[in-house]
């Protein structure tokens, strides 16, 4: 049929970004296909989130049941499983998240499927689609085709995109529950909410981390002002967190957290082996430190070597300047 | 399948108490070993104990299985909780990352097994050969060979046995980790593949002794590899043969007060306590002073029993602190040891407390490293 089926994913009551990142991919696959790109949604009292995702000129097709309450992998296979025997879209894409990687296999599997994931990029080449996967922590990028069926399987990785502007409104079509049975195995038990603090410096874009260097906590303010301006949190090395400048759930490195932002600014840190194994996820990393000889001057892409504290409050200042 | 009481004997207690009394962790954790040995007799609380925060604290240092009366290991029954927590997928990212790279690369720091014989760049080192028979087979150990801070273990040691003129080599880079961690982490699985493997791979070498950097690998390659065919020693036993032989020597001097911290896997798991002092008296112009806690009552710097990866919640001063006042006490300029895991325990001691101008950590074949070079 051409049609790109995009499954909307919420947690909680809530739609999650990657609900919205697909559809600035999907509707110009479908526009290659010959189709159209359709939203469904499935969960229980579903009117709210219905809303929402009609504002980008899609169709959403809403499956409302109760017995969709609560995530249920086996019960999102059965009904997929039942859709894609009813609608026949050529392509169902998927959150590549715990929610989407917990039953897509098993979907693939069960129909015998084509399923590439964890895509970052679906284009169209020779007339067929082709899926971009990274590989060896996105140092290389693997095109990857499908092989020949009537439907491709994708799951696709969260912010990989960004979401589009919202548009104009889109229909609301009503499906019967395609869950005609109670599924064998798996049951809701209940939902946990992770254990955090009140920063998860896992989740966080940019990190100020600090180290040994600050030297006494009078010192801390100069890095909050910069962490605030550039909209970052702060972290530090265990020595940081020994000394009792930041509570123990900031601590990176091996005994702390593995952290992988998009920037991690680290001063006063030499760059211990066990302090560089949390931090090697960091897509750019600056540091800051007087002694050319530090470790962490090894893994950094951005290397200032000279006293923190004249660096900062310069940093500081430009960075303000550029907002 | 043996129950928790078969497998740690724990009728054989007699709940004296001795190892809790001895355990250096409780004067900043509440761990009490004691109380586990006894609750864990009752298979219906198992599940209880081992959520309980504490069962983390432990160090493996040994020093409750030194002091029990009855010839149990309470440790033991701390590392079968974690095994139950383990097995459940309920551990911290940190340990889960660290047994999967100990599983896919080999080594507990997530890097990979290609590099591993990096450390070796610039340097003339004998690579062992199956079909070569070799004196001194050396195992190298994960954290030495990945972690810059201690890699100078190793290569003095090259340059050491080389000027000596010692029959010796290393193992390529298909070492592969010992398994000290893993075992202690909880990880029983895991490890009985290692031992498996690694038997299968050490076996395949023709040596008279296989010679271990670290203390670590020392202890667990013997009291948990039944089948090694080949003898283990601690490099400090074969330095102090080579020192009697008079195949070593000391170009410079060192005149500093040295105090030497037993690692808790080379003193109470090993047994050895003189070789490690020997060396260090052989240096000329140093003075060898002694901690009041020293050899079997050695103060454990808490680098061990998986606590590279897991912190605990204690905000009460850390063990090392504790060593480095002690030392600072002693009037010691040099903190000796002969583990990995001791140099970056105490050296973070010694920074935080601020001793950095007056003191170092060192390892011993940094010491006799420098007095070959100068
Ligand atoms: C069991 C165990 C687990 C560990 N786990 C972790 C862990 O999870 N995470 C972790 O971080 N560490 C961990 N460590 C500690 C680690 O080994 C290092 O000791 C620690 O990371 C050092 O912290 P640091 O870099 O802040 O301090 P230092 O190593 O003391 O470095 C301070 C740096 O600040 C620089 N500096 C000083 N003043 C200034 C200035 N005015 N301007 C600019 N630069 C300055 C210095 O040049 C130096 O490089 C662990 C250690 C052990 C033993
Ligand atoms: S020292 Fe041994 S016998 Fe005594 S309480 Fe501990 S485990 Fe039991
Ligand atoms: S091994 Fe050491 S830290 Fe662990 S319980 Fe025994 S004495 Fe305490």
């Amino acid at each position: 049929m051409g049609n790109v089926l995009v499954l909307a994913e919420h947690r909680q009551g809530a739609l999650r970004d990657v609900s919205f990142e697909m559809l600035a991919v999907a509707p110009k696959i479908a526009e290659e296909l010959g189709g159209e790109a359709v939203v469904l949604l499935m969960g229980s009292g579903m009117d709210d989130m219905a809303k929402k995702m009609t504002g980008y000129g899609l169709k959403v097709m809403v499956v409302d049941d109760p017995a969709f309450e609560n995530f249920n992998a086996e019960k999102y296979q059965m009904a997929l499983s039942a859709l894609l025997d009813d609608l026949k879209p050529s392509v169902l894409m998927v959150g590549h998240t715990a929610q989407g990687v917990d039953f897509m296999p098993a979907l693939a599997v069960e129909k015998k499927l084509p399923l590439v994931a964890d895509v970052v990029e679906l284009a169209f080449e020779d007339g067929t689609l082709k899926a971009t996967r990274q590989l060896y922590s996105g140092k290389v990028n693997a095109v990857v085709a499908f092989k020949p069926a009537d439907t491709f399987l994708v799951t696709f990785r969260e912010g990989a995109v960004e979401a589009p502007e919202a548009s104009a409104a889109g229909d609301v079509e009503k499906l019967d529950s395609p869950l005609k049975e109670e599924v064998p195995y798996r049951k809701f038990v209940e939902y946990v909410e992770a254990e955090v603090g009140d920063v998860d410096i896992t989740q966080s874009d940019i990190l100020v981390a600090i180290g040994r260097g600050l030297k006494e906590d009078k010192n801390l303010p100069m890095v909050e002002e910069l962490a605030t301006a550039i909209k970052a949190d702060i972290a530090g090395s265990r020595a940081a967190t020994d000394a009792g400048w930041i509570p123990h759930d900031r601590q990176v490195g091996t005994s702390g957290k593995a952290v992988k932002p998009k920037l991690y600014i680290a001063m006063g840190i030499s760059g211990a082996f066990q302090h560089l194994a949390g931090m090697k996820g960091a897509k750019t990393i600056v540091a800051i430190n007087k002694d050319p000889e530090a470790p962490i001057f090894t893994v950094a892409d951005y290397a200032i070597v000279d006293d923190m504290f004249k660096v900062l409050p310069k940093l500081t200042e430009k960075l303000k300047e550029l907002k | 399948m043996q129950t928790f009481t078969e497998k740690y004997d724990l009728l054989g207690c007699i709940q004296c108490g001795r190892c809790t009394g001895g355990c250096p962790v409780t004067v900043r954790a509440d761990l009490n070993v004691r109380q586990f040995v006894n609750d864990a007799y009752d298979e219906d609380k198992l599940e209880e104990l081992a959520k309980l925060a504490e069962i983390w604290d432990c160090t493996a240092c040994h020093t409750c299985a030194v002091r029990c009366p009855k010839g149990l290991k309470p440790l033991e029954v701390l590392i079968g909780l974690r095994t139950m927590i383990v097995e459940s997928g309920k551990v911290e990212p940190t340990v889960r990352d660290a047994l999967q790279s100990v599983l896919l690369e080999g080594n507990p720091w997530e890097k990979s097994r290609a590099t591993r014989s990096d450390w070796m760049e610039g340097l003339d080192v004998r690579i062992a050969d199956p079909d070569e028979p070799v004196e001194n087979l050396f195992f190298v150990c994960c954290t030495i060979a990945y972690d810059p801070r201690v890699r100078a273990v190793a290569q003095n040691m090259v340059k050491l046995l080389n000027k000596a003129g010692v029959d010796y080599a290393f193992l390529p880079e298909d070492e592969s980790c010992c398994g000290s961690e893993v075992l202690t982490l909880g990880e029983e699985g895991l490890f009985e593949m290692q031992v498996e493997d690694n038997t299968e791979y050490l076996n395949e070498f023709k040596a008279e002794r296989i010679v271990t950097l670290s203390p670590h690998c020392f202890t667990t390659y013997k009291t948990h590899y039944p089948d090694l065919k080949t003898p283990v020693v601690h490099y400090t036993q074969l330095l102090v043969d080579l020192l009697n032989d008079g195949k070593l020597s000391w170009k410079g001097e060192l005149p500093k007060k040295i105090v030497y911290h037993d690692p808790c896997y080379l003193g109470k798991q090993g047994g050895i306590y003189d070789e490690p002092r020997e060396l260090l008296k052989s240096i000329p112009g140093a003075e060898l002073v002694e901690f009041e806690r020293r050899r079997e009552r050695s103060l454990c710097c808490e680098g061990g029993g998986g606590k590279m990866w897991v912190e605990s919640e204690s905000k009460k001063e850390r063990l090392s602190d504790t060593r480095i006042k002690d030392a600072k006490e002693l009037g010691a300029e040099i903190v000796a040891v002969a583990c990995p895991f001791c140099v970056l325990t105490l050296e973070d001691s010694m920074k935080g407390l601020g001793y950095e101008e007056e003191m170092r950590v060192a390892e011993i074949m940094e010491l006799l490293g420098e007095l070959m070079e100068t």
